[in-house]
């Protein structure tokens, strides 16, 4: 089941819709480290609202969409992850380490702009 | 609904054939019995209306018994329930269901808030009152009567120890919800201003109390749209190892929700001894005080506080 | 009362299956939703261990009771090598493949009770237990 990514100006967003097996995953971080490149975008926004549960492999692999965005000049922006779902990380001991992360989509873009004002962008 | 209410009770006691197994095997019922109560089940059921009122007569000279007593619903279906447990009790079949039935008799009596005195008590009348018509019985030895009496006996302690058991689980119901209550009471999280909310930890955090800390103030976030929570352990007993770790869960988790967290109440004396045992805070945004951190908050948010006096010092202060 | 689900696990969308199952299972005996979240955890991370090292493998779901508690037992079996040493896979951190090495121990501390055999070449079970509060 692939992500729909949505491009946004400067923006990509990934609004994840159903459970995701790990392939899914691996996908979603290659197409956006295309997309990324392809459209020189700034910012990503990963929807994850809708997930019951983010276990070890999602965790790593959300950090290393970010990394990768990262060394593509894009910062990015975990959205939504649920209070229960964030407990569940922590007691099993994952984090997201420095990835930004914001309650919500409208969160997040906040967020996004405020970065992206600070290094001098404006977004689009 | 009481029926419905004594299958939960089947559930939540943890009743399976292998603990009633247990129970019988604890007041000694054995196979021989069977024929012993066989020999005296037409008797007793001959006579079980008498039996039943010896019981409840018994109750209504007791003070103890009067909540029951006073509700004629309760106390209709209490008879009913009672008749069918005499029969059941010479029945031959002690299983699952055997229990189950008697459970609902002993939520009732749980519900009615009878007394576990006044039941003991008037459970022995009624044993008596069919003692002493078996040994009446004048086409049997009495060594056969008095084995027939005391296998029923064990039938009577086995029931006797899953009513007090209700008895006692229903009590300690009202116990467990009224700890669940003071545990929410002492981890408030309070909302302070728009989008920030103030979490002051006092007394002793087992991994316990941290998981419920954690756990309510994640759902507040979410509840407040909260983008800063300012966490004050100054008045937290002791912090360990053990306790900054559950300090650093609490942050860990409200900063994957999107919140930032500013801890207050950390002396630099515990900083350095948690530094000394590895335990490295310097990823935690930490402020002196309660009100140094609250002013942090506030900037994060974008307030800015000015004192009233320095904006206009001659202005008369509304009432 | 419900009886064994059994999930096959041989492909990564086994894990999603499985954890689906653990979820539905963990809500009908009564855990709160956050219980829920942690029992699903460490089926996932258990569920990838097998697809990971053993590649095929099974993971029995059962509603369990004992002594008054009701609760949830996770049984995961696999045929793959086995763990040549199991202090050191249940240290935290450590992995000898794909994964970061949070996953055992880490499902380690969100249940209750933690049992794991291996013997090389033969397989491994890991028993997990849960229980209501």
């Amino acid at each position: 089941m692939a992500v729909p990514i949505l491009k946004q100006g400067d923006v990509l967003v990934a609004s994840i819709q159903v459970a995701l097996t790990d392939s899914d995953l691996v996908e979603l971080r290659d197409r956006l480290a295309e997309q990324v490149g392809r459209h020189r975008s700034r910012g990503v926004i990963l929807d994850v609202t809708v997930l019951d549960v983010l276990d070890s492999f999602a965790a790593r692999t959300l950090r290393s969409i970010a990394q990768t965005a990262r060394l593509r000049g894009a910062h990015t922006v975990v959205v939504g992850i649920q209070p229960e779902v964030a407990f569940g990380m922590v007691q099993l001991g994952l984090s997201l380490e420095d990835v930004s992360t914001a309650l919500d989509l409208e969160e997040g873009l906040a967020h996004l702009r405020a970065v992206l004002e600070r290094r001098g962008h404006h977004v689009r | 609904m009481q029926q419905g209410r004594s299958q939960a009770l089947v559930h939540e006691m943890g009743l399976d054939e292998a603990n009633i197994d247990r129970r019988m095997k604890a007041v000694g019922f054995e196979p021989s019995d069977l024929p012993n109560i066989e020999a005296i089940k037409d008797a007793v059921v001959a006579h079980v209306d008498d039996y039943n009122k010896t019981f409840f007569d018994h109750l209504s000279r007791l003070e103890e018994a009067r909540p029951l007593l006073t509700s004629v619903a309760l106390l209709d279906r209490a008879k009913q329930l009672k008749r069918a447990h005499i029969v059941a009790m010479v029945g031959g079949d002690y299983g699952l269901l055997y229990a189950e039935q008697r459970l609902e008799l002993a939520s009732l009596y749980a519900a009615a808030g009878l007394d576990t005195r006044a039941f003991l008590g008037a459970f022995h009348h009624l044993l008596k009152h069919i003692g002493v018509d078996l040994m009446k019985q004048p086409e049997r030895a009495s060594l056969e009567r008095f084995e027939s009496f005391m296998s029923l006996k064990k039938v009577a302690f086995f029931d006797i120890a899953l009513i007090v058991d209700v008895l006692v689980f229903e009590r300690e119901r009202v116990i467990r919800q009224q700890q669940e209550a003071i545990r929410e009471l002492s981890t408030p999280v309070l909302q302070v201003r728009n989008r920030m909310l103030l979490l002051p930890i006092i007394g002793i955090i087992d991994t316990l109390r941290a998981r419920l800390i954690t756990e309510s103030l994640l759902s507040s976030v979410r509840q407040n749209r909260a983008k800063v929570v300012v966490m004050d352990v100054t008045g937290v007993a002791t912090i360990d190892s053990k306790v900054a770790n559950h300090i650093l869960q609490t942050v860990t988790a409200a900063r994957l929700m999107g919140a930032e967290v500013i801890v207050t109440g950390l002396s630099a004396d515990v900083a350095q001894s948690l530094a000394a045992i590895g335990i490295d805070l310097s990823k935690l945004n930490t402020v002196g005080d309660l009100q140094g951190g609250m002013e942090e908050a506030e900037q994060i948010l974008g307030y800015r506080v000015l004192q009233a006096s320095a904006v206009a010092p001659t202005a008369p202060l509304a009432s | 009362m419900s009886g064994d689900v059994h999930v096959a696990i041989e492909r990564d969308a086994d894990i999603v299956t499985a954890r689906q199952r653990g979820r539905e299972l963990a809500r009908e005996v009564g855990f709160s939703g956050t219980e829920q979240t942690l029992i699903t955890l460490a089926i996932s991370e258990i569920a990838r261990n097998i697809v990971s090292y053993a590649r095929r493998g099974g993971m029995t779901l059962t509603r369990v009771q004992d002594a008054g508690r009701s609760g949830i037992s996770i049984v995961a079996r696999d045929e793959g090598p086995g763990i040549p040493d199991i202090e050191l896979a249940m240290r935290d951190g450590y992995s000898t493949g794909k994964s970061l090495g949070v996953g055992l121990p880490g499902s380690r501390r969100v249940v209750d009770e933690f049992v794991l055999t291996s013997t090389v070449g033969v397989g491994t079970t890991i028993t997990m237990k849960k229980w209501l509060r």
